[in-house]
């Protein structure tokens, strides 16, 4: 199906990447973005990870979430995406379900269950760039902030890096001033991301600590967020696997509160 | 005697003590100075340092103290600068869109400030509000995203405030007239700086109709600190100038006054440059020690000057009036200096620091000046060229104002004395009953005056808030002794009583399928899945809730497998059903089994790393694994007791009583946190604002709390591992007392009703309680001093007088100057508080010098002249007057403190004056009653002439 296509011609993405710099170089800002969403977000055609989610508190303590994540791309073109999040730990949370239906047009659509309460509630749209579970992840991290929100511009090409940065074309809807990327020029996963806020200091550095290869693709494993001006930070481990093969219904409101428990093992 | 060959020595040196003096003060000075004025030249000498917190009133060390600190420290708590905005004239009060964008910019110009604490500024704009989006939405948003474009989004972030009960009354006020924005600082000691940059940016943006109004304990410290170097700087040079102009009144010589002022200032100015450079802060304490130096080190000069005006024109020669003068005062003059010196000095036996410090110093102070007096009065005197001293001490009659008063005294006889000594004793019974009144209360921010913009501020903000003093009651869990022993069995019990649980869900869910058989597959599990979804958010058993959510797993199994079937036609629900849930039960419950044997062996130093020991070692059988690691997962949160519905219900009704007590304003809880995402969780409305009836619920209420933009404000109310929780209490009053009630109010009710699972005394922290603290260490702390140095002067009397009957008369003056004092302070209802405490060493070390003086030259007159009667008018001469001029020069010294900024300033003044008028018509009245009626009882046998 699409999938072999799809691995197919990231295959010779990756091999047309290695031909040469000169070809790299020659890469419009745009482009660059666009490929580093993708490596981000988009990679295979569904994906599944199981998430050690381990938030340090300013005072040093730890509280480890784990969860399964799946991610489903409902169009080829990296466009709108379906998630489905469901907790394990800790055991106040298990259970609980998130999902989403990311629309690169308009808002998401976000749905919760709660199992304590027997709860589901439709999330409003609304800030997107609040706490993900409490970690110093924001949702918005978690599910790829829209690239048309954002200006961009390439600021230097390193020998490893595209180093790019990005203003809000809204600043006013969100609480950055800019944001600096460094993507890796083969990979273009972005290994290092830091935010400044409206007085342009540096509050929130995204460092990915750890990639592997997965399936070919090349797999963020460890990173980290923290938060300076809180002084918290948040580390979150992946376990991926890629093109499992994920029906859409999963991702509908009758899977919401019976969780699919066959893909999330 | 040593002491009249040091005077000798003095007159004959006069220009080496006069140098000696200069050089030792100016040395010492510049010692003190140079280093604070040019940093970089003396580094390694201590600078000025100012202190003004209240805290600093325990020792750093103390238990108190230690635990308010760790405690902030463990809650992320910070001091913080509170910014008010009020608004009368607009009928949505502050709520309208021009205030509210002053209010937005404000924030904004806060948050950049070098030294706040960005992430925990409270303002509408950083503050996070959740709601019900109607029917089954739920909306996080910001309070006010940005400023409101009209009054309809003003009065939404109004409706939108009012619905938080966490904000009502702490940030907003309940008629929508004013707010606060917290503005929390990393160190107290830049509170000035933000506050006048608040104050630089508000005049920018124009205050308009608003009222801006800046308190906080930071700001009210630090302002504090600048108003005690106005008291030094005006106070005591006016103290000086009043001194000097009613030394002037008597003695009409400008030439011998100024001797008395150089002596106070050299005193005072050294001891101020030795306490700097021992290292010790400026404190409120300290700082008010050159104003008490003063006044006592011209003491001693006006004595010696005293005598000397009325002795000098008998005799005409400066060093034989000087010799006969300092033969007649010289102990008396070091008597007292050392009674002042014990006075003061035994403050150092108070539990406060800054007390120590203050009596250690004026006691050092007081023996320079004694030193200083004796040698530098008589060399200044010998170095005035005769020509000067013309004319000096001819015109007593004419200057001597209050002649009239004194020689009235003189000429007391034995019914007088019997009515002084009636009154005097009914003075007393009535200071017995003014001491037992006595209000022992202090409140730093009444340290101010009424109308000052601090007062203002504090006053204005409790107005239309719940309270503006903090404190944190704090409630720890106990955790039972930990045992792998007990451990182990414990485990297995909440294993065991799981398993049972899933046995019976299993076969009643088995007994539900049953009838089911054969029909519409979908149909059937949406049937299940109803009934066992209502049977487990009804369940009360939490092992039975459990047993139900893992037959929902099995469920949504069976679902997803039937909805695998490809086809048109749905599948059958089958027999096959019921044979799967008997088996699946049967595999739990064979999973519970496997805990027992698992954890036989272990032996580990907690229970999480027990529960690391059990994890390690799961078996590789999927179920069971699972099982037993949700098991473990769960055992985990076991001791979180602070997410239990029962013990936050435990204290919402602590909350609830205490919201009826007077001198509470409001209180904020992690209660009130799970009630708010409670209620809007579910339904938005009033039904929903409770505690949730499972853990889990309230597990799910606090992560979506924490799903915001201020993740890391439910660690301000609760530690991680839910063991430790504080209740915020805001208290209309800084008042020691109403601390205290409300203190014996929450354990009352924590004895009548005790929390549901076992906790710690319930602690107290925060600066309100910490002011509690140390009154209680000060009083008593007090009440030693004040009879440690009575006994001490008791005993030196006993020694200066060779007789335990003189000394017990000597300390009669004083006894009766510092229960008057008292019982007025009790009757009058003024609260005792420090200043009022330390004043007690002081009305010691004072009345005491009156007592002195006045008997030893009525013993010397006496034994002259045969009798009391011979020698009464004599004494009255030019003792009295001297003790007289005393009285008046000193007490009215302390009348500028006044015009202080500060109310403890006023109190020490207004206590002084009273005190010294007090001790000086005892000595001068009392005295001579009780001399005159127990005459042949004191000089019985004259021993020596």
């Amino acid at each position: 199906m699409n999938k072999s296509i799809l691995t197919l011609s990231f295959s010779i993405l990756l091999l047309a990447l290695a031909g040469g710099e000169a070809q790299a170089k020659e890469l419009t800002v745009d482009e660059i973005v666009k490929k580093t969403n993708h490596a981000a977000y988009y990679q295979g055609q569904d994906g599944r990870s199981k998430i050690k989610m381990t938030i340090t508190g300013k005072g040093g303590e730890k509280r480890v979430r784990s969860f399964t994540a799946l991610r489903r791309n409902n169009s080829e073109d990296d466009g709108d995406q379906s998630f489905y999040i469901y907790f394990h730990k800790p055991a106040d949370v298990a259970k609980m379900v998130f999902i989403a239906q990311k629309k690169v047009k308009g808002a998401d659509d976000r749905w919760l269950y709660l199992p304590g309460l027997d709860l589901v509630k439709r999330i409003a749209a609304s800030d997107e760039r609040t706490s993900f579970v409490g970690s110093d992840f924001f949702y918005e991290d978690v599910s790829g902030r829209n690239i048309n929100a954002d200006h961009h511009k390439l600021l230097e090409t390193t020998k490893n890096f595209y180093v790019l940065e990005h203003t809000p074309k809204k600043p006013g809807s969100v609480e950055f001033s800019s944001y600096k990327m460094w993507v890796h020029r083969t990979s273009f996963l972005a290994t290092k991301v830091e935010y400044y806020n409206k007085q342009k200091k540096k509050y929130r550095v995204m460092t990915v600590d750890s990639v592997v290869k997965v399936q070919g693709y090349s797999t963020v494993k460890k990173a980290t967020m923290q938060s300076l001006l809180a002084g918290t930070k948040t580390t979150i481990e992946y376990d991926s696997e890629y093109n499992i093969g994920l029906p859409a219904k999963l991702f509908g409101e009758r899977y919401l509160r019976r969780a699919p428990l066959k893909y999330l093992k | 005697m040593k002491s009249q060959r040091i005077i000798t020595f003095a007159i004959e040196h006069p220009k080496l003590i006069v140098r000696g003096m200069l050089a030792i003060t100016v040395v010492l000075l510049a010692f003190a100075g140079v280093p604070t004025l040019m940093p970089d030249s003396l580094g390694f000498m201590p600078q000025v340092t100012v202190d003004t917190d209240p805290e600093n009133m325990l020792p750093k060390s103390h238990p108190a103290r230690v635990f308010h600190n760790a405690q902030k420290e463990r809650f992320h708590l910070h001091d913080a600068v509170v910014l008010g905005v009020v608004n009368d004239d607009n009928s949505n009060g502050v709520f309208n869109p021009s205030t509210l964008a002053k209010v937005y910019q404000l924030t904004e110009f806060a948050k950049g400030l070098e030294g706040v604490i960005e992430s925990d500024v409270m303002a509408p704009s950083t503050m996070d509000s959740i709601e019900n989006a109607g029917p089954g939405t739920v909306r996080f948003d910001w309070l006010m995203a940005e400023p409101p474009a009209d009054q309809a989004a003003a009065t939404a972030v109004r409706d939108r405030a009012m619905r938080l009960p966490f904000l009502k009354g702490t940030m907003i006020s309940s008629d929508g007239k004013a707010l606060v924005i917290y503005i929390p600082i990393k160190e107290k000691s830049i509170a000035h700086e933000i506050s006048s940059s608040l104050r630089e940016e508000i005049a920018r943006l124009g205050a308009g109709s608003d009222q801006f109004y800046i308190a906080g304990l930071p700001v009210a410290e630090d302002t504090f600190g600048i108003e005690m170097f106005v008291q030094m700087a005006i106070s005591a040079p006016l103290a000086m100038i009043l001194i000097f102009i009613l030394m002037w009144v008597f003695f009409r010589s400008l030439t011998i006054i100024t001797s008395p002022m150089l002596v106070a200032m050299a005193s005072a100015l050294s001891t101020m440059a030795l306490l700097v450079l021992s290292g010790n802060t400026v404190h409120i304490m300290s700082s008010m020690i050159p104003i008490f130096i003063m006044p006592i080190a011209v003491l001693d000069a006006v004595h010696i000057i005293s005598d000397f005006f009325d002795t000098y024109p008998h005799i005409g020669d400066r060093r034989k009036t000087l010799e006969k003068v300092m033969a007649h005062l010289s102990a008396p003059m070091l008597y007292t200096s050392l009674t002042t010196a014990v006075g003061f000095g035994s403050l150092a036996l108070t539990p406060i620091p800054p007390v120590q410090v203050f009596g250690i110093f004026i006691a050092i102070g007081v023996l320079a000046a004694w030193i200083f007096t004796i040698l530098f009065v008589p060399a200044y005197i010998m170095l005035l060229s005769p020509k000067r001293l013309e004319g000096f001490g001819r015109n007593i009659e004419a200057h001597t104002t209050h002649k009239g008063l004194l020689s009235v005294l003189g000429k007391m006889r034995g019914i007088h004395a019997k009515i002084i000594l009636l009154v005097s004793i009914s003075l007393i019974a009535v200071a017995v009953v003014g001491i037992q009144r006595i209000n022992v209360n202090d409140n730093p921010t009444k340290w101010f005056e009424e109308e000052h913009e601090i007062r203002v501020a504090d006053r204005v903000l409790n107005e239309h808030f719940g309270g503006t003093y903090d404190a944190y009651l704090n409630l720890q869990f106990k955790a039972p002794k930990y045992s792998s022993e007990d451990y182990r069995t414990e485990l297995i019990a909440a294993a065991t009583s799981e398993s049972k649980a899933v046995e019976e869900v299993f076969s009643e869910l088995a007994a539900l399928m049953a009838p089911l058989v054969g029909s519409d597959s979908f149909d059937a599990l949406d049937t299940l899945d109803a009934a066992a979804r209502k049977s487990k958010t009804s369940e009360p058993s939490a092992e039975r809730r459990i047993a139900w959510g893992l037959a929902l797993d099995l469920l949504g199994e069976q679902f997803e497998a039937a909805d695998a079937v490809e086809g048109e036609e749905s599948p059958l629900f089958g027999e096959q059903a019921i044979v799967q849930a008997t088996r699946r039960a049967k595999k739990i419950q064979d999973a519970y089994g496997a805990l027992t044997p698992l954890c036989a062996d272990v032996v580990a130093a907690s229970r999480s790393e027990f529960r690391e020991a059990l994890a390690a070692k799961l078996p590789s059988d999927a179920l069971v694994a699972s099982v037993l690691d949700s098991f473990l997962a769960r055992q985990e949160q076991s001791q979180q007791v602070f997410k239990t519905p029962e013990m936050l219900r435990f204290i919402e009704g602590l909350q609830g009583a205490m919201a009826k007590h007077s001198a509470v304003g409001k209180t904020n809880s992690l209660a009130d946190i799970v009630k708010i995402v409670n209620r809007d969780l579910i339904s938005g409305e009033e039904a929903d604002y409770r505690i949730p009836n499972t853990q889990a619920i309230v597990g799910e209420t606090l992560t979506q709390y924490q799903s915001s933009h201020r993740k890391d404000d439910l660690w301000h109310f609760v530690t991680p591992d839910f063991q430790n929780t504080i209740v915020w209490f805001q208290l209309k009053s800084g008042d020691n007392m109403e601390m205290q009630r409300v203190i014996s109010a929450v354990k009352t009710y924590v004895r009548a009703h005790p929390a549901p699972m076992e906790l710690e005394e319930p602690s107290w922290f925060g600066l309100t309680y910490i002011n509690v603290v140390w009154q209680e260490k000060m009083v008593s702390g007090m009440v030693n001093a004040l009879l440690g140095s009575f006994v001490i002067v008791l005993i030196m009397m006993v020694v200066l007088f060779r007789s335990p009957l003189w000394g017990l008369l000597s300390m009669i003056p004083l006894t009766l100057t510092v229960a008057l004092i008292y019982g007025v302070l009790g009757l009058s209802g003024k609260d005792y508080d420090m200043p009022v405490a330390v004043l007690s060493s002081l009305s010691l070390g004072l009345a005491i010098d009156y007592a002195i003086h006045f008997l030893a030259r009525t013993r010397e007159l006496r034994n002259a002249h045969g009798s009391w009667k011979a020698a009464q008018p004599r004494v009255f001469d030019e003792p009295a007057r001297a003790i007289s001029h005393n009285v008046i020069i000193v007490g009215c010294g302390f009348l500028p403190l006044l015009l202080a900024p500060l109310v403890p300033y006023q109190t020490v003044g207004l206590l002084i004056a009273s005190i010294l008028l007090a001790a000086g018509a005892a000595t001068l009245v009392l005295l001579p009653a009780l001399i005159h009626t127990f005459e042949g009882l004191l000089f019985r046998s004259p021993k020596k002439k």
